[in-house]
């Protein structure tokens, strides 16, 4: 994760409306649990409130939705096998298991990323990820 | 654009890097899964044979016999013979099912119906199939779920037991399943030294009497396309070997079926 130095100061109310795209995934995937496709929806709707705000408004709410996909992806095939488990004949192996806690671990590391950029950003502070910053930059037009 | 796909393989690496190192760990002993999954099937079987104990025939005549065909099949086929719960009930349903940890029900009536042992055998090796190869929690879990049973162990669903001993004791396993151990039951029969396609003569011959005593061939009716399973029954044994030595003398097999109440056209 990189704090960059530019030239552009946010206004107080650019760097809140930022912080809170991170905020709002946070927020909805407590909310929305165990359901993972939830705080992607919650983000992809700030967003889309947000998709003709300035540069540095946009910039963050498409780093806060492209952090969420990846996350979408690994939590559902987890949330699905584990509904297999319960509901149907599939058994707890051990790869299951270590699934579940690699899945755990990115999820808290995210969580972690996600807290630390909203305070960052809320002060008006660029927080560029690693990836998805580079991501961000391709396809959110100036 | 190159950067970005090298950390996404990157990222991609990681992930599945974490997960198959952290998969080589034995969780499964670590956090005693295979304990508390053994105990709850421990306690599934005690609690679905609580249904059928008052009627467990006690005489010696009749489980002395039975109780060696098992252990002829089980002693050659290197199944650990500890570790199954044989049962014989008065009911007069043609019927013998497997319950959770270990338990094997054989009904009177099967007893009555069966030509010779052989027959029996055959039966009891299907069921034991099913055990051996964890057919009953497969299905317990894929008809019941793993959370109703769970509510059940802990004595949470009282009424559902008996309706899932039933579900056990008259539905069938799917297709799939069923065929595997009838595929199993020949194969022990023939490690056994026992005939390996009675089994097919007694399905073949329940079949066609079945529209007359219906009411009585649970095993039969609930274990559909009868004949079609005889067919493959005794195709696979054709290239198995005929020796056969039987486990109980004539006059034991008469004994047996004279205890059961069995006459003798039967």
């Amino acid at each position: 994760m990189i704090i960059d130095n530019v030239s552009y100061s946010p206004t107080d109310h650019e760097a809140e409306k930022a912080s809170n795209s991170y905020l709002m995934s946070l927020v909805a995937a407590i909310a929305g649990l165990p359901l993972p496709i939830i705080n992607l929806i919650a983000t992809f709707i700030f967003y889309m409130g947000n998709r003709k705000g300035t540069y540095f408004v946009r910039w963050h709410c498409t780093q806060a939705l492209l952090s969420q996909f990846s996350l979408l992806f690994m939590n559902s095939f987890g949330f699905w096998w584990t509904v297999s488990i319960v509901f149907s004949d599939a058994v707890v192996t051990n790869y299951y298991v270590a699934y579940v806690i690699t899945v755990i671990l990115f999820n808290l590391i995210e969580f972690i990323a996600t807290i630390y950029t909203a305070i960052h950003t809320r002060r008006g502070e660029h927080v560029r990820w690693w990836l998805y910053g580079d991501l961000t930059n391709l396809i959110c037009p100036r | 654009m190159k950067k970005i796909l090298l950390q996404l393989t990157i990222v991609i690496g990681l992930f599945f890097g974490t997960w198959l190192i952290l998969s080589q760990v034995n969780w499964m002993k670590l956090l005693r899964i295979e304990k508390i999954t053994k105990n709850t099937e421990e306690k599934l079987g005690d609690l679905f044979w609580e249904i059928y104990k008052d009627k467990e025939i006690g005489d010696t005549l009749v489980t002395k016999p039975v109780d060696s065909i098992l252990t002829r099949i089980c002693t050659s086929n290197q199944i650990d013979k500890s570790a199954i719960r044989l049962h014989i009930v008065d009911i007069e349903d043609v019927n013998a099912f497997a319950l959770p940890n270990g338990h094997i029900v054989v009904n009177k009536g099967l007893i009555v119906e069966a030509l010779d042992e052989g027959e029996l055998a055959g039966v009891m090796g299907h069921e034991l199939a099913h055990l051996q190869e964890k057919h009953v929690m497969k299905k317990l879990l894929k008809e019941v779920g793993l959370s109703v049973l769970i509510s059940v162990t802990t004595g949470g669903g009282g009424g559902e037991v008996a309706e899932i001993t039933r579900l056990l004791s008259s539905s069938a396993y799917d297709r799939k399943l069923e065929k595997e151990a009838d595929m199993k039951s020949v194969d022990y029969m023939n490690m056994a030294n026992l005939p390996p396609d009675h089994l097919a003569n007694f399905l073949y011959r329940l079949g066609e009497n079945a529209p007359d005593n219906m009411r009585y061939l649970t095993w039969v009716s609930t274990h559909p396309d009868s004949k079609a399973r005889g067919e493959y029954i005794v195709e696979y044994s054709k290239g198995k070997s005929n020796k056969s030595r039987p486990v109980l003398a004539t006059q034991t097999w008469k004994q047996l079926k004279t205890a059961v109440g069995a006459t003798e056209a039967e």
